[in-house]
């Protein structure tokens, strides 16, 4: 078969596998809630009817509460018209984050407001003014107009946060909402100052038991500092309902009989992914080094290949496993190391497989090394299995979680807690809002759920080495992946994206330049934060003087790999902070903008950095996820040891090291839920939140990403799955 | 993104005009409401049952002369003729704990005359160029968070109102060495028409009549201390040894003290501020004259002294009060003083039927502001 008919066999399964449902629910049919309420047990979906009865009624309770409060906003609307006169008081007081409550460290540019209600229920606005650099704020009033015998009891003192950025008009603006209301009493304005004294703020506070920068959600989800948009919810109910009741069904038949449920049936229920559509139609190609290298090379792990040192023409792909992360006694996580020749067409073909570390339950020595060439047959197709784990694994803890998620996070939060006034915040804000949020249900779902029930890691060890692996992130240096050949999709369109990125950053700052530069103040306390909050970078928590001969050069091999592969330059000179080197680079060290620095690169390139990935390299990730782990047996997160001496070094056919039915299922389910419900698309734009010249620049490019395979259409515009 | 406020324009027809003037009564009929209960509730919570004045109970008065300064460089005034004499009381006091050696501040009233009660004019000056308040609604809050314990108070007031705690901070004495040595503020402006009829506004402050350092004053002020007025640890001084000091000064040397004015033309479009007496005039734009020289000759003992009493209604009509507002009325403060009439007949008739509150005694009843000394 030549390689054209393959392609459009690929082409087909690819085709048949994009699927959505149709959303077909009727009144009685199940819903999620929340995506809170999302398990990798059994999600709190409403299923019964009385239940989805008691359900419509409080929504509609609701709704009708929405209402009444819209209705009473358009017949007592805030008007923007001051109620003054001779200024002759003030509020006071200032505006400091609660946490950490010793280090006093102040709300700079909060907007606040004074108003008071008449006691026909009407809005008066007294005054209103902004926190300065250190916190502080005067509202400076008329004080006859708030002590009018009109004028109820009871006045309120308003902080405002923005929200989000909106498109109207053409125009992006500021959306605020009300943070926090502070109600003073009439009879105690008496003129002259009226001290509010220090007002702590629980706003965007970093979690203080968390090493890597998260932000603080209470455990039952309440007091985010950001909400789902509606339309984030729905998406979710319609793709995932099916899903669900799926999962719900497998549950409680494996509850009832677990030897019942094969993973055949598993995966027959769930919808066909790319790999399964694949062999029905060719059967074998998965499982061959053609698919392998093409996977290695363009699929959800875009693999950083690295030169043979010796032998032109091949490469190394490496993903290093275990380490010395905590690990279960059931499942494996070996190294795979795959070293690549590039064929004529510019597609990499694995020729051998290097595996280090425990393949079974017996011998445990962490350095123990096998190494699988091509020719060896059945035990090369194992090689290949054992390998596309390690890298799914990696994939999804180094690339999608800590590459994009929470990396991402610690840049939404610095910007969320820094940038008001500066035009930087509607740049930034469309595309890193929500990933709090998402990355809160993920560490329940994730890392406190999935990961540690059906991998080697344990849920202690995935946040340490999320840690790590974010102390290979910089924005500063960051550049695109370099292209090896025509056929390199994956780094092309990485380029692609980051021309037109680049484009659009440059376009945003010659048009917003003064008021950058103006509110530098923000820039610094961004970068401040950024850089106290950020994790160290690796090479400083390595021991180096306690580590045997063979770490050691597991280590260097490492540090020298994942620095290539998250494109980090070591020897840059990099900020301490109480003795630590920190792993983000500063964009400006200065709170008024030089002329004579860097600064204004530095900002542009960090904004380039944050928006690619959040947008570009999550998307990648995380839509691919589907083709490369939703089929069990072709790959999957962990490989359990059995009870074999051969180990995880057996063919598909033995059972016993695949995960297990309820795994299985879950898996499946993740896998679905990942890839499936992407909501925030930016040339869909369906918040709204969009600059029109980043989808026109985006859309220009559309024919050439289409050549690369890749929709932009399905581009998400930010983090939130 | 915020868009800036739009101001409310100020409408101009006759239902605005109308309902202005309504208005503008209702804030005038709560300042005299105000004014009068806050007289009433005096009279019967602390002037008739205990004897006391408003604050100024601990203190000791003198007369002399006070003769008006031959070459006046304010404006002419027929009350004010240069060299005319009048007879003199003054009485220095302490607001409101009853021992010298608290922290405290401390007053000088000047009667021109050497009487109790009658007199053509009364002022009452008070330490500090700024106060504690600044007009009737401040001062009755300032009144409400007194909560005093232990000589200790207005904790909450200082922590609700900066401007309260800088005002303390100026206006509060401690470790003074004499009354005389000491600046004294009327703070609150008040009119002054002057032969040439134009209206004017007039501060007026007693200093030393030589140009000598003030005693007493806070020079490192804490924040978290303002509150607490009590005597120092290990203090040698009796709770009356500024009174005593005064009398014995008095009767060796006679205490010398300068009445200089400040004064400004009124105008229609005054920033209310100027009557802020918060915010002092700017001795470069409107400097501060000679008005009396005041020498006291003979100390007055202490039933004396406590029926001497000052009134802002003591004026001649040239001279008197600024008319005020509403309650949140910088000239509020005056207006209520003048109002306090009540208490002030209810203390006297209360001596009358209970007699005459005893002297302070030399004891220990230390930090206290009440007459038994019980806390």
């Amino acid at each position: 078969m030549t390689e054209e008919e393959i392609e459009k066999i690929v082409d087909r399964a690819y085709a048949e596998t994009k699927i959505r449902y149709p959303y077909q629910g009727g009144f009685f049919s199940p819903r999620l809630k929340h995506i809170n309420h999302m398990e990798v047990g059994r999600s709190k979906i409403i299923q019964s009817w009385y239940n989805i009865l008691l359900e419509w009624i409080y929504e509609k309770w609701n709704a009708f509460g929405v209402r009444y409060h819209t209705w009473l906003k358009r017949v007592f609307p805030r008007r923007n018209v001051l109620f003054t006169g001779h200024i002759d008081s003030s509020l006071v007081g200032q505006l400091l984050f609660a946490e950490p409550a010793k280090d006093n460290i102040p709300i700079h540019n909060m907007h606040l407001e004074f108003w008071g209600r008449t006691k026909f229920y009407q809005w008066r606005k007294f005054g209103e003014c902004s926190s300065d650099e250190n916190g502080k704020f005067r509202l400076e009033f008329s004080l006859i107009p708030t002590q009018a015998w009109i004028i109820k009891s009871t006045l309120h003192f308003e902080i405002y946060q923005t929200t989000d950025i909106l498109c109207e008009k053409g125009r992006m603006v500021h959306k605020q909402s009300l943070f926090k209301t502070i109600p003073i009493k009439k009879s105690d304005l008496i003129g002259m100052e009226y001290n509010l004294r220090i007002i702590r703020l629980f706003l965007w506070q970093y979690r203080p038991d968390s090493t890597i920068p998260r932000v603080y959600i209470k455990p039952d989800g309440t007091d985010a500092p950001e909400e789902y948009p509606e339309g984030r919810v729905r998406a979710m109910t319609e793709q995932m309902i099916p899903i669900e009741l799926t999962k719900v069904k497998h549950l409680l038949q494996i509850e009832e009989d677990p030897l019942s449920l094969s993973i055949a049936q598993i995966q027959r229920d769930y919808p066909k992914n790319l790999t399964v559509a694949i062999e029905e139609k060719l059967p074998g190609y998965t499982r061959g080094d053609d698919w392998f290298g093409i996977r290695e090379m363009n699929g959800m792990n875009m693999s950083t290949f690295q030169p043979d040192a010796t032998t032109p023409g091949e490469y190394w792909v490496r993903y290093f496993g275990a380490c010395n992360y905590e690990v279960n006694d059931e499942y494996a996580f070996p190294t795979a190391e795959i070293r690549f020749r590039m064929k004529p067409n510019g597609l990499p073909t694995p020729i051998e497989i290097h595996l280090t570390g425990p393949l079974n339950r017996f011998n445990k020595d962490p350095f123990q090394k096998l190494v699988v060439t091509s020719s060896e047959g059945e035990k090369w197709l194992q090689a290949k299995r054992v390998a596309r784990v390690t890298s799914a694994l990696c994939a999804e803890l180094d690339q999608h979680l800590a590459g994009t998620h929470l990396n991402t996070e610690q840049y939404s939060i610095a910007a969320h807690r820094n940038i008001r006034k500066n035009p930087v915040i509607t740049l930034l804000m469309p595309h890193v809002k929500s990933v709090s949020l998402i990355d809160n249900t993920a560490d329940k779902l994730l890392i406190q759920g999935y990961i540690p029930s059906a991998t080697a890691l344990t849920a202690k060890s995935t946040e340490k080495r999320a840690a790590d692996l974010l102390g290979f992130q910089d924005w500063k240096g960051w550049k695109p992946m370099k292209v090896l050949s025509d056929a390199h999709l994956y780094a092309k369109a990485e380029e692609l994206y980051w021309q037109v990125v680049t484009e659009w950053v440059d376009l945003f700052f010659s048009q917003h330049e003064t008021e950058i530069k103006k509110e530098w103040l923000e820039i610094y306390r961004m970068s401040e934060d950024l850089v106290a909050h950020s994790v160290p970078l690796f090479t400083e928590t390595v021991n180096w003087d306690e580590l045997s001969p063979e770490e050691l050069d597991f280590t260097k091999r490492r540090i020298e790999y994942l620095a290539a592969e998250y494109r980090m330059d070591l020897n840059l000179p990099r900020k301490k902070v109480k003795g630590t080197q920190k792993a983000i680079s500063p964009i400006t060290e200065s709170t008024v903008f030089r002329e004579d620095s860097d600064d204004w690169q530095n900002l542009k390139d960090m904004c380039r950095y944050v928006i690619t990935t959040a947008t570009f390299l999550h998307t990648w990730v995380n839509e691919h996820q589907y083709e490369d782990i939703g089929e069990v047996l072709y790959s999957c997160l962990g490989l359990r040891f059995g009870e074999k001496e051969t180990g995880i070094m057996a063919p598909e056919s033995d059972i016993s090291i695949a995960p297990d039915a309820t795994r299985s299922t879950q898996m499946m389910w993740f896998s679905n839920l990942l890839s499936r419900t992407e909501y925030g698309f930016i040339l869909k734009n369906e918040q709204k939140d969009m600059h029109p010249e980043f989808m026109e620049l985006l859309n220009a490019k559309k024919k050439e990403f289409a050549a690369l395979k890749v929709n932009v259409e399905e581009i998400e515009s930010r983090t939130n799955i | 993104m915020h868009t800036k406020p739009m101001i409310r324009p100020v409408k101009n027809s006759a239902w605005h005009y109308f309902l202005r003037w309504l208005g503008a009564g209702y804030d005038k009929l709560i300042l005299w409401l105000t004014s009068k209960f806050f007289a009433l509730g005096l009279a019967l919570v602390l002037s008739f049952p205990k004897r006391y004045r408003m604050s100024h109970n601990n203190g000791i008065a003198g007369k002399g002369k006070l003769r008006i300064v031959d070459n006046p460089q304010f404006p002419e005034h027929d009350f004010f003729v240069p060299g005319r004499v009048f007879d003199a009381r003054i009485r220095h006091a302490m607001a409101t704990f009853l021992d010298d050696a608290m922290k405290g501040i401390r007053s000088c009233s000047i009667k021109f005359a050497d009487t109790q009660w009658e007199s053509p004019m009364d002022l009452e000056c008070n330490t500090g160029e700024i106060n504690l308040f600044w007009s009737a609604a401040s001062f009755l809050k300032f009144a409400q968070l007194r909560k005093q314990q232990w000589g200790v108070e207005y904790e909450e007031y200082y922590r609700k109102y900066p401007q309260g705690i800088i005002g303390a901070q100026k206006a509060l004495r401690k470790d003074a060495t004499s009354y005389t040595n000491l600046r004294y503020y009327a703070l609150t402006p008040f009119l002054f028409i002057g032969k040439d009829q134009i209206k004017r506004y007039a501060k007026y402050r007693v200093v030393p009549f030589d140009d000598i350092p003030e005693t007493g004053l806070i020079t490192h002020p804490s924040d978290w201390d303002t509150a607490n007025q009590r005597i120092t640890p290990h203090e040698p001084r009796g709770r009356n040894y500024l009174k005593d000091e005064f009398v014995k000064r008095v009767k060796e040397e006679g205490a010398h003290y300068r009445l200089q004015i400040q004064t400004r033309v009124a105008n229609d479009d005054d920033n209310p501020e100027i009557f802020n007496n918060q915010i002092p005039w700017d001795e470069a734009v409107f400097p501060w004259h000679d008005l009396a020289i005041i020498d006291i000759t003979e100390p007055l003992d202490w039933k004396e002294s406590t029926l001497t009493s000052f009134s802002l209604n003591n004026m001649p009509k040239t001279l008197g009060i600024i008319p005020a507002k509403s309650i949140y009325d910088y000239n509020s403060l005056n207006y209520m003083r003048a109002h306090a009439e009540l208490a002030r007949k209810a203390r006297l008739f209360s001596y009358k039927i209970k007699g005459f509150p005893p002297p302070i005694p030399d004891d220990d009843n230390r930090n206290k502001s009440d007459w038994d000394g019980k806390y």
